[in-house]
This record gives C-alpha cells, sequence and structure tokens, in this order.
C-alpha cells in the first residue's frame, strides 16, 4: 500500500489543524456529551437492577389479607392468617416454586454493651438469606438449617444494629439480648443499596432463625410467605395457585383480591426496568441528536473549508492533481478531524465517568445520587457509538470532498 | 506537438455571450519559444488555459503530441497537466503553508514517483534556481522572484516537454524579470517548449516568435 499521499495529506492537515481547532473541539465536546449521557443512562440502569436485589430480585411476598366478599357462608371482613405449615402446604403443592421461606417480625428492645435500642426482630428461615440477598459480612454468615432445626439463639443483624450495639467493634459471636433473651451474632449484613422495603431497611433489622424467634414471640400466625420462582416468569402463575390453594384451605374467594396481599417485585422489577430502559434510550437518542448536529456543523465548516481553500484545490489541479487525490485529501482530513475529537472526547469520559465511580453511595440515605454515581461506560455504548460516528464522519466527508473535486481549474485559480 | 485548428471559446453569463476566442488556428512545433501578445481582453489567457488543458474549447480541434484532447477525460487531463505541461503563473499561485521545497515536491506527489526520485529532483532544481538554501521558508518568506523561481521549479518537476508561462515577469520588478528570463531562455535552448503570454514586447523579443492576438483573432 501507498502511503504517500496519506501521509502528505497527513502533513498538510498539521500545518492547518489549529484552523481546524473548533471543529475538533465540537467533536470533542459531542462525543464527551454523548458518552457521559449514555453511561449516565446505563449506570442508572444498572444501579436499579442492583437496588432491586437489596430487597430481593425475583420474590412475590404474600401476607394475609381481609375477605371483601362472604365465601360459603363465611361472612365478608374475616381476617386471613398464614401459618408456618402453610410454607410445607405451598411447597409440596406448587413445583414452580424454587424457595419458600416464612417471615413474622415484632418490635422489640435490644440491648448489648450496656446499651438498649429499639429494632424490629424478624423470625425465618434459612432460605430467606438467599432470596432477600443477606449477604454477610466477612468473617460472619446467615443463620442455616441447622440453626433452626434446633432452635439456636443466633442472630444476623444489620450494619446500623451491629454500629449502634458494638460502634466499630466485630459484633460476630458477641451476645445481644433480644426481649431479655441472649442470642449469639454470627453474622452483620454487608453494605447493600435497597430502594423497596418493609418496616424499614434491611440495614436496621435482626434476623432470628424461625424456630428460636417463635420461643420469644407470642403470635402463632406469620406476617409473610416469600417465594422465588424457578423461573421469572413464574411468577403469576404461582400467585394464582397460592389463591387457589390458601383460599381452599382458608375459605376465602380465590378471586377475592383482597383477602391476600400480595406483593410481585418482579412485576415491579419490570416496570422499573422498563422505565429505566426508557430513559436510557431516550438519553441515548438525545445523544444521537447532539451528535448529529455535530454532524451536520461539521459538514457545514467542512464545506466552508472547501470554500476557503478554493484557490489551493485550483492550484493543485493545475499542477495535475486527478480528481480522486482532491477527494481523498479531504476526506481523510474529516477522518482526521473526527478521530482527533473523538479520541480525546472518549478518553475524557472514560475518565470522568471513573471519576464520579469514585464517588462513595451514602447507604444510609439512598437517594438518587445513587443512580448518578454509578456511570458505566461499556464496550456495547462504545461499539454503537463507533458505528454511528463512522456513518457521520463519512457523510460529513464525502460530501465537501465530493463538491471540492468538482471544483474548476481556471476558477478556483482566479478565486480571492 | 501543439495544433489548434479553428478554436472558438465562448463564455456564456446568462442571456449574454461573449466570444473570447474565435476561431484560433495555431502551430507550435517541438521545441519552439513562442510569445503571445495582445491588449487586455484579447483572449491571450484563454488561449493560454485551452493549451494548458485547464479550459476546453467551445469549438474547434486542438491536437497535443498526435492526442486530440477533446477526448480527454477530468484525470487524463490532469495526467497531462502533471506529466507533459508546466505552468508558470503571474502571481507564482505557490501554497502558502508549504514550504519551497513542498511546493516543487507537490507534482511529483501527484505522479507517484518515489521519495528518492522526489528528492534527488528537488535538490536538483533547488540548486538550479539557486535556492536550495530557501529550501524549507514558505512563499511569505520569499522574494517575489525568489517566489517565481520556486515556481518555475515547481513546474519543471516533472520534467515536462512543455512549459506555459503567463506573464511571468508581471509581477517582478526588472532584475528579478531579466533572472526569470534567463532561466527561461536556458530551458529553451536544452530543447524544452516554450508559451509564454506576456504585454512587454521587450521580453516578447527573447522568444523565436510572436503571435498577437486582438479580440480573440490571430494578427500575424
Amino acid at each position: 500500500m501507498n502511503l504517500t499521499l496519506p501521509l502528505f495529506f497527513w502533513s498538510e492537515y498539521r500545518k492547518r489543524r489549529k484552523r481546524a481547532a473548533l471543529i475538533t473541539f465540537a467533536l470533542f465536546w459531542g462525543t464527551l456529551s454523548i458518552l457521559l449521557l449514555m453511561a449516565s443512562g446505563q449506570g442508572m440502569t444498572t444501579q436499579f437492577r442492583v437496588s432491586t436485589l437489596g430487597l430481593g430480585e425475583t420474590l412475590v411476598m404474600i401476607s394475609g389479607g381481609q375477605a371483601s366478599v362472604a365465601f360459603q357462608g363465611l361472612p365478608k371482613g374475616r381476617r386471613i392468617r398464614l401459618y408456618r405449615e402453610d410454607i410445607d402446604y405451598l411447597r409440596e403443592r406448587i413445583p414452580e416454586i424454587r424457595r419458600i421461606a416464612p417471615e413474622s417480625y415484632n418490635g422489640w428492645p435490644v440491648s448489648a454493651d450496656g446499651k438498649e435500642i429499639n429494632r424490629s426482630v424478624h423470625g425465618t428461615t434459612a432460605e430467606f438469606g438467599l432470596m432477600r440477598t443477606q449477604v454477610p459480612q466477612m468473617g460472619g454468615r446467615f443463620f442455616n438449617a441447622g440453626d433452626d432445626r434446633e432452635g439456636r439463639k443466633v442472630a444476623f443483624i444489620g450494619w446500623n444494629v451491629a454500629r449502634d450495639l458494638f460502634g466499630q467493634a466485630d459484633p460476630v459471636g458477641r451476645r445481644i439480648i433480644i426481649n431479655r433473651v441472649p442470642f449469639t451474632v454470627v453474622g452483620v449484613l454487608m453494605k447493600k443499596i435497597q430502594d423497596s422495603m418493609y418496616q424499614g431497611p434491611d440495614a436496621d433489622q435482626i434476623y432470628l432463625p424461625f424456630t428460636s424467634f417463635s420461643m420469644i414471640d407470642s403470635q402463632r400466625y406469620i406476617d409473610r410467605i416469600h417465594i422465588e420462582p424457578r423461573r421469572a416468569d413464574q411468577s403469576k402463575v404461582i400467585e394464582a395457585r397460592v389463591r387457589t390453594l390458601l383460599g381452599r384451605k382458608y375459605r376465602f374467594d380465590p378471586d377475592d383480591r383482597y383477602a391476600l396481599d400480595v406483593w410481585d417485585t418482579i412485576e415491579n422489577a419490570k416496570e422499573g426496568h422498563a422505565i429505566f430502559k426508557g430513559v436510557e434510550i431516550f438519553l441515548g437518542i438525545i445523544g444521537a441528536l447532539t451528535l448529529l448536529i455535530g454532524a451536520v456543523g461539521v459538514t457545514n465548516l467542512m464545506y466552508a473549508v472547501a470554500k476557503e481553500r478554493t484557490k489551493e484545490i485550483g492550484i493543485k489541479l493545475a499542477i495535475g492533481a486527478r480528481r480522486r487525490v482532491i477527494i481523498q485529501q479531504f476526506f481523510l482530513e474529516t477522518v482526521f478531524v473526527f478521530a482527533k475529537g473523538t479520541f480525546w472526547g472518549f478518553i475524557t469520559a472514560f475518565n470522568i465517568v471513573h471519576l464520579i465511580r469514585l464517588v462513595p453511595i451514602n447507604y444510609e440515605s439512598f437517594g438518587i445520587e445513587a443512580y448518578l454515581v454509578r456511570p458505566v461506560f461499556s464496550l456495547q455504548i462504545f461499539a454503537a457509538y463507533m458505528v454511528i460516528l463512522g456513518a457521520l464522519c463519512f457523510l460529513a466527508g464525502i460530501f465537501p470532498a465530493l463538491k471540492a473535486s468538482r471544483a474548476n481549474p481556471i476558477e478556483s485559480l482566479r478565486y480571492e | 506537438m501543439i495544433e489548434l485548428q479553428g478554436i472558438t471559446k465562448v463564455y456564456q453569463t446568462g442571456s449574454q455571450s461573449l466570444e473570447a476566442l474565435r476561431g484560433i488556428s495555431l502551430k507550435i512545433k517541438k521545441g519552439e519559444f513562442i510569445s503571445i501578445m495582445g491588449p487586455s481582453g484579447s483572449g491571450k489567457s484563454t488561449l493560454m488555459n485551452i493549451i494548458g488543458c485547464l479550459d476546453t474549447p467551445t469549438a474547434g480541434e486542438y491536437v497535443l503530441d498526435s492526442d486530440k484532447v477533446a477526448g480527454l477525460t477530468f484525470d487524463q487531463l490532469a495526467a497531462v497537466r502533471n506529466r507533459k505541461i508546466g505552468f508558470v503563473f503571474q502571481n507564482f499561485n505557490l501554497l502558502p503553508y508549504a514550504t519551497a521545497w513542498e511546493n516543487i515536491e507537490l507534482p511529483m506527489l501527484f505522479d507517484g514517483k518515489t521519495s528518492r526520485r522526489r528528492r534527488e529532483r528537488i535538490t536538483e532544481l533547488l540548486n538550479a534556481v539557486g535556492l536550495y538554501d530557501w529550501r524549507d521558508h514558505r512563499p511569505s518568506e520569499l522574494s517575489g522572484g525568489q517566489q517565481q523561481r520556486i515556481a518555475l521549479a515547481r513546474a519543471l518537476a516533472n520534467d515536462p516537454p512543455i512549459l506555459l508561462a503567463d506573464e511571468p515577469t508581471g509581477n517582478l520588478d526588472s532584475k528579478s524579470g531579466e533572472e526569470i528570463m534567463a532561466i527561461l531562455a536556458d530551458l529553451w535552448r536544452v530543447g524544452r517548449t516554450i508559451v509564454m503570454v506576456t504585454h512587454n514586447a521587450h521580453i516578447a523579443a527573447e522568444s523565436e516568435r510572436t503571435i498577437n492576438l486582438f479580440d480573440g483573432q490571430v494578427l500575424s
């Protein structure tokens, strides 16, 4: 491949690069804007997914409600209660269930090291830990099936509880008193972002094995059943089956929406994901339009450059430049300008994204900043950007280049 | 070498038409030094542009080296301008951002000459016009005479058999003009065909033959 002419074009471009500084800056700014917009959009979607995971990604939560219609001779207004035995009852009858766990809670005084606080204390099983993203910090664990079976006095506590009772000290292995009964802390919840909750964030909760919890709690029924389907798309089937089975067991109309309170996080996640995906697409469109406007500007400037260089084109044609030489030169100059502007735009955007990601997330007051400070710079974004950019670069370069090549040598030489 | 038969050039401006050349016929033999004279608007530059393949006639036939120019494409005409014809303009027409060396290099780049051949030829030409030490200077750093010598070197870069000079001394002081004429005379003596447009009868006297134009026609 003969690089003589491209190298010559490069040397000519370098001589005039100061004149192209404005175009280069426009492309730098356009690239920076679109990449930051798209990284923010994808970051928000990712953060939404992460925050959804804070509660549990594919989770159907069921609690007892109130019958709103009379059924089989029973009056309306009757409270529907759920019991621990319903866990096995549902597990045996609904094969789509992957995991299922009961949950009961009560508010009690909790003390350790002479400090006392009031917190919600929950009784549940080991499967709850997996379903509700109860990931322990290093050196700890969530309670297991053995703890529940044996009724061991162990507790898994949120990081705020750990801080309030023990300060900076490691709570694992330490004793806490719940409702006057001593428990040993076996794990502390790892910090996480959580946008959905009941009874407050998990950071403020204390979890006990269900058997142990039942020993200190007088309530016979359970507050909530957590179900994780085998596949996310099975949540509606499971909900219908639960209403039918429990309706039959507790004698309420399966179609009575108030008899059971069902919280389907999968449906919520779908809606949220759709919203954030919409925001991401919207930001992408804004970015693409910005880039398009930039490309139109570059085309315009390249036309102006071609006009300004009419005489130069005339001289080149007069001394024997072929049409394709003029096309190549103008086209390659556009490519050089695009490459320079976008390269620095890319480098700057990449570094800004990484700098923003260094901003710590405030887990105590999870707000909008948690969505904004974790932009994601993905290869897909960059690949898509390069494809759009390539097309725009081609369009911005080829038309001024063709126009320049069609110049009349005589008229071009006379141009001042 | 150059044969024009009934060359006519009409410029159309809206509904008005201007006949710049009216049926010009002339022959220029290889190795001749011709000057074209005439008052402003007589069609000298138009004729020069047609001979130089920068413009095409409205009617008539132009044969260059036995080839009919009318049948050549844009790029074939560019190749003719690149290899067979060297141009020297009144206002030099050098690229302002390029050095003397780069300006001379340009026609050879368009011809695809190797870097070694380019380097040797530019060195030879810069020495011939006495400006080797000025090779890295841009046109704005050179005097009018020096610029015209660089333009002459550029015109000779691909060693064309024909040199077309349009008022080559028009923008120069008399000393520089004489230097340029001396170079042109030397080039003619070594066998190059030279066609020069001039207003100046004294300059035209240096040529072998003078063609006088008036109102787009040859007077003598």
